[in-house]
């Protein structure tokens, strides 16, 4: 069997004077794996921990055989950050601008530049909405375009911090479905939509900073259902 | 990101980024250096007028329409700028820097009416790029630009949503009561932007 593409060991995370993370061990291997917890749990924190955000301050930690604290950019350049507010990932004036802003780095000839954001649009269906300003976008398209901007550079591992939480129904399935397609990415979602996190292989429980469940999605979600019942 | 960008094919459109921004700099050097006479408020309206008349910005008077757009916009710059120096300096000085002033503005905006950012974003990091042998980092300075001006209209957006926030709790317009909830809103964002960029492989 390989080894755990998400695999910690004592990790404690302390922030001033929190200990938001305490103690945390945990090898994750599924392809799609849902954190789920109330507010103030950790969840956040887990996943700014993956992203390479934030340092552990104790235990050992190994994100697709990279440890975050001492191969920060390789680690970037492998994965992708999607957060709850799009605002905040929108950097460039146009929907195409932005999309090839995340290609900026590679520094790719003008032709493989245009086809790659091209492709990307058009799986995110914002072909039509190319050159329109990012920002007179609506929530739904804005978390199409971060996530967009977020896929275009083919990451082996998508985190998504909440990134349905600002959007209606239909637009969340629209977001949904893209992060759960199998294409060739991993994916650990934050979420408090229990029937998204039930979609995904495996859920994962934080309450209090600690991890109090890890298993298949039904056994995970009873678990905190009950809890959130008492 | 303020976008000012209106797509054409005309050859300012055409021109590269990079000489594009020294012509205009230069243009707009030139009027700002002009004396403080009545004939400089003349000469910086006809500068304006045959700058957006040749542009080709679009067909027919699409140019001007454009200028009218860009002047309506620079209302109240112009009337602060006018009435403050009215009363200090006299109505010569006054008229002329105030029509320098607009002048240099809407002439500057041609850059970003006719350049795409990335465009512009390019151009200057190649700039900067000799730079580096004193240390610069002329991708980090281009960046640091271009998220400046796209952070304005979200702080924008934030400002409107405190003060919504507040009339809906009964609270008049007051700068007092809207200064510290807006910083908040703006650090808030700042600290947001910074893990977008990270997590979209900025160093």
């Amino acid at each position: 069997m390989s080894a755990p593409a998400i695999r910690l060991k004592d990790v404690g995370v302390r922030l001033g004077e929190v200990d938001v993370l305490q103690n945390l061990s945990l090898d994750l291997q599924a392809r799609t794996v849902a954190v789920i917890g109330e507010n103030g749990s950790g969840k956040s924190t887990f996943a700014r921990l993956l992203g390479g955000l934030i340092n552990r301050t104790s235990g050992e930690l190994s994100i697709m055989g990279i440890d975050p604290a001492r191969r920060a950019a390789e680690l970037r350049r492998r994965i992708a950050i999607v957060f709850s507010n799009p605002d905040a990932q929108i950097i460039m004036p146009t929907v195409a601008e932005d999309v090839a802003f995340s290609l900026r780095a590679d520094r790719l000839p003008p032709a493989e530049l245009t086809q790659r954001v091209g492709a990307a649009m058009e799986r995110f269906g914002l072909t039509e909405l190319a050159q329109r300003p990012s920002h007179d976008l609506s929530g739904g398209q804005k978390q199409l375009l971060a996530l967009c901007g977020a896929m275009v550079r083919n990451p082996e591992l998508v985190i998504a911090d909440e990134p349905t939480a600002y959007l209606d129904a239909r637009n969340a399935r629209r977001v949904a479905e893209h992060l759960l397609e199998d294409a060739g990415h991993r994916l650990v979602l934050v979420t408090h939509d229990l029937a998204l996190a039930a979609r995904c292989e495996q859920v994962v429980l934080f309450a209090g900073g600690a991890l109090v469940g890890l298993g298949e999605p039904e056994e995970i979600i009873s678990q905190y259902e009950a809890v959130l019942a008492c | 990101m303020l976008t000012l960008y209106r797509p054409g094919t005309g050859w300012l459109h055409r021109m590269p980024a990079g000489p594009k921004l020294l012509l205009i700099l230069s243009v707009v050097l030139v009027v700002s250096l002009l004396p403080a006479h009545w004939s400089t408020a003349a000469i910086a309206a006809l500068v304006a007028i045959v700058g957006y008349t040749v542009s080709g910005l679009g067909p027919g008077l699409r140019g001007i329409r454009e200028l009218g757009h860009q002047m309506f916009s620079l209302r109240w710059i112009m009337v602060i700028t006018l009435v403050s120096q009215l009363i200090f300096m006299g109505p010569e000085p006054a008229v002329a820097n105030t029509a320098r002033v607009t002048a240099a503005i809407v002439l500057a905006a041609l850059l970003s009416l006719t350049t795409r950012v990335t465009a512009l974003l390019d151009a200057i990091e190649r700039g900067l790029r000799p730079l580096e042998r004193l240390g610069l980092d002329a991708a980090r300075c281009a960046l640091l630009l271009t998220v400046t001006i796209s952070t304005i209209p979200v702080l924008g957006r934030r400002a409107a949503e405190v003060r919504d926030a507040q009339r809906a709790r009964g609270a008049r317009n007051n700068p007092q009561t809207f200064v510290i909830p807006f910083l908040i809103v703006a650090l808030k964002h700042a600290d947001e932007l910074g893990d977008a960029l990270t997590a979209r492989g900025v160093r």
